[in-house]
């Protein structure tokens, strides 16, 4: 079994070391990597909110559907709302990032009751259930809390799970999912915007349930906080978010597959699959990576990854997968903010089209579509964790 | 239609905030505007940063012996509320006895370790970034190691990055250049 170290390299040491700066010290992670001809940016990301939009101040009408599907506010006031997971009985877990809680909704008949049952957490962003155990991933640790459906008003004592992970919080939280094994994935991402990451990080790794049989499944990963499964060949596929400061356009993200253990994705070498990057990239050629599946766009920032396997959406939506992308900050005219969804083909390009937009109106932002999840009926629900909102998306012919 | 705890935000109020702001001035002043060494002055703070660091108080993620009970029982409106009336009043800056020599070393290295970044041009805090110029030095120095020990309560690790390079020489020189801009 491989155990992964921690890393005793902060950022600043490895950063320092790799990518001296004019000035010699590392700006804040989001700067790292700005080039000297972009000093003056103003871009910079877009701040979280401190507190949940009243559920009155979100215009749910502007998100713009295919005909015959309609948007509906299903849960509001959940500070920074962002992956969801079904409990046995019925509760939507939902966790969240900076805003350190994890809550668990439940659907009171046409009402939802918000509950939070742990906070304080570093950034728990990861959520996954199995056989009425709820497993969270902070930064460095996966937790559980058995029986938690039968005590949402006193819940379980979080147990440690697995707890030698990496500590470094720029892309330290984590996604989290049971795969078709029954193990449980994880990303471990880049500690930089572009840095040679140690090789205890960019990966996607799994665990089992019980802590023990560490592995790496895929490396050269820059962040990936989005997977899920083919339903048909089981294969895992997944998103990544770009690196920023190489300009507007450049590089796109990705939406990748690996059907097999080890694959390397390029990251800190090589870009979408077709571009050095100008330091790293020295010495290497792209063929030596994994190409994307699909380009994705320039700084979308891809989140959510999810098969539709319901029966609600026409037959066509079946194994299709939906990219809930979070939307820009390192682009002057922003891109995202929207469901997109593709459609595999037996050969040929992949189709690319958007699915739920509507959340930028012109360079303004009122939401951030972050992950999807399916309703047992077929319906999806979408998160956002800039508004701190669910929305229900439903058809009817 | 929907039942939610924690309760609902609604448009912040900056007059609901000033009678809620009333029990604070004891320690922050009326206008948040503070005279006790080691307690920040909230005037002029972004709205962002006042909420933030409440909920962090609230949720225990920001331990203090005062302020985790006062947070303990705030509502999200009452924190936006607070945030609210505390950005609109005008900060001043802190009286206290400032070294010329740190001040000056202080501004080399708030260069160098790229304060504006976040704080902006002349440390007056951006969204959940903390208006920092002028503030009391005590706290100041405070903060800045407890962030170095990685022992004070950061949003997202930023700050917690940004102190790990500084000595406890550079801590001290970047409290004085800090606490001695704005206005008196």
């Amino acid at each position: 079994m491989r155990r992964i170290a921690l890393s005793t390299l902060t950022v600043a040491t490895l950063v320092g070391l790799l990518a001296p700066l004019a000035s010699g010290q590392t700006p804040p992670p989001w700067k790292q990597g700005q080039p000297q001809d972009l000093a003056d940016s103003t871009l910079a990301p877009i701040a979280q909110p401190p507190a949940p939009k009243a559920a009155g101040e979100i215009p749910v009408d502007k998100i713009k559907l295919p005909p015959g599907f309609k948007a509906s506010l299903w849960a509001s006031g959940i500070n920074n709302a962002r992956v969801m997971t079904w409990g046995d009985k019925g509760t939507l877990f939902v966790g969240s990032r900076v805003a350190g809680n994890v809550y668990a909704v439940i659907d009171k008949g046409g009402q939802r009751e918000v509950k939070t049952v742990a906070k304080g957490l570093n950034l728990p962003n990861g959520l996954a259930f199995r056989d009425g155990t709820l497993y969270i991933a902070e930064v460095s640790r996966i937790t559980k809390m058995a029986g938690i459906e039968n005590a949402l008003d006193s819940p379980p004592a979080m147990e440690v799970v697995y707890d030698i992970l990496p500590r470094d919080l720029p892309h330290g939280w984590k996604y989290l999912a049971f795969g078709p094994d029954g193990k449980l994935y994880f990303n471990i991402g880049a500690p930089c915007n572009i840095c040679m990451p140690p090789d205890t990080h960019a990966n996607i790794s799994r665990v089992n349930p019980d802590g023990t049989g560490f592995e790496y499944v895929a490396r050269g990963v820059r962040n990936s906080v989005g997977f899920d499964w083919h339903p048909v060949t089981k294969e895992l596929y997944f998103t990544t978010h770009g690196r920023d400061w190489l300009g507007d356009d450049l590089p796109s993200d990705r939406f990748d597959v690996a059907p097999k253990k080890g694959m390397h994705f390029g990251f800190p070498y090589c870009h979408q699959g077709d571009i050095l990057d100008p330091e790293f990239g020295k010495g290497h050629s792209c063929s030596e990576f994994t190409p994307p599946l699909l380009k994705t766009g320039p700084h979308v920032a891809g989140n959510g990854v999810e098969f539709y396997t319901g029966s609600m959406f026409p037959p066509e939506y079946k194994n299709r997968v939906f990219l809930a992308q979070r939307g820009s900050w390192n682009r002057n005219k922003k891109i995202g903010f929207r469901v997109m969804m593709v459609t595999l083909g037996s050969g040929g390009a992949p189709k690319y089209e958007p699915f739920a937009e509507g959340w930028l109106q012109g360079e303004e932002v009122w939401g951030r579509p972050v992950y999807t999840r399916q309703m047992k009926d077929g319906s999806l629900l979408i998160s956002d964790d800039y508004a701190g909102a669910i929305y229900r998306i439903t058809y009817q012919k | 239609m929907f039942v939610a705890s924690p309760p609902l935000a609604s448009a912040a109020d900056v007059e609901a905030g000033r009678r809620k702001a009333e029990p604070c001035a004891a320690c922050h002043g009326r206008d948040g505007n503070a005279s006790i060494p080691g307690t920040p002055s909230l005037a002029g703070q972004p709205v962002f940063f006042t909420h933030w660091q409440l909920i962090k108080f609230r949720d225990g993620r920001r331990k203090d012996p005062l302020m985790s009970p006062v947070a303990e029982h705030l509502s999200d409106e009452d924190m936006a509320d607070l945030a609210a009336y505390y950005q609109a009043q005008p900060p001043r800056r802190r009286p206290g006895t400032l070294d010329p020599a740190k001040i000056a070393e202080g501004q080399r290295l708030a260069e160098v370790h790229h304060c504006t970044s976040c704080h902006k041009p002349g440390l007056i805090g951006q969204q959940q970034a903390a208006r920092l110029a002028g503030q009391d030095l005590d706290y100041l120095l405070k903060l800045l190691r407890g962030f170095k020990a990685k022992t004070a309560s950061d949003l997202d690790g930023t700050m917690t990055i940004a102190a790990q390079p500084l000595s406890a020489d550079d801590i001290v020189s970047l409290a004085h250049f800090i606490a001695s801009l704005g206005q008196e």
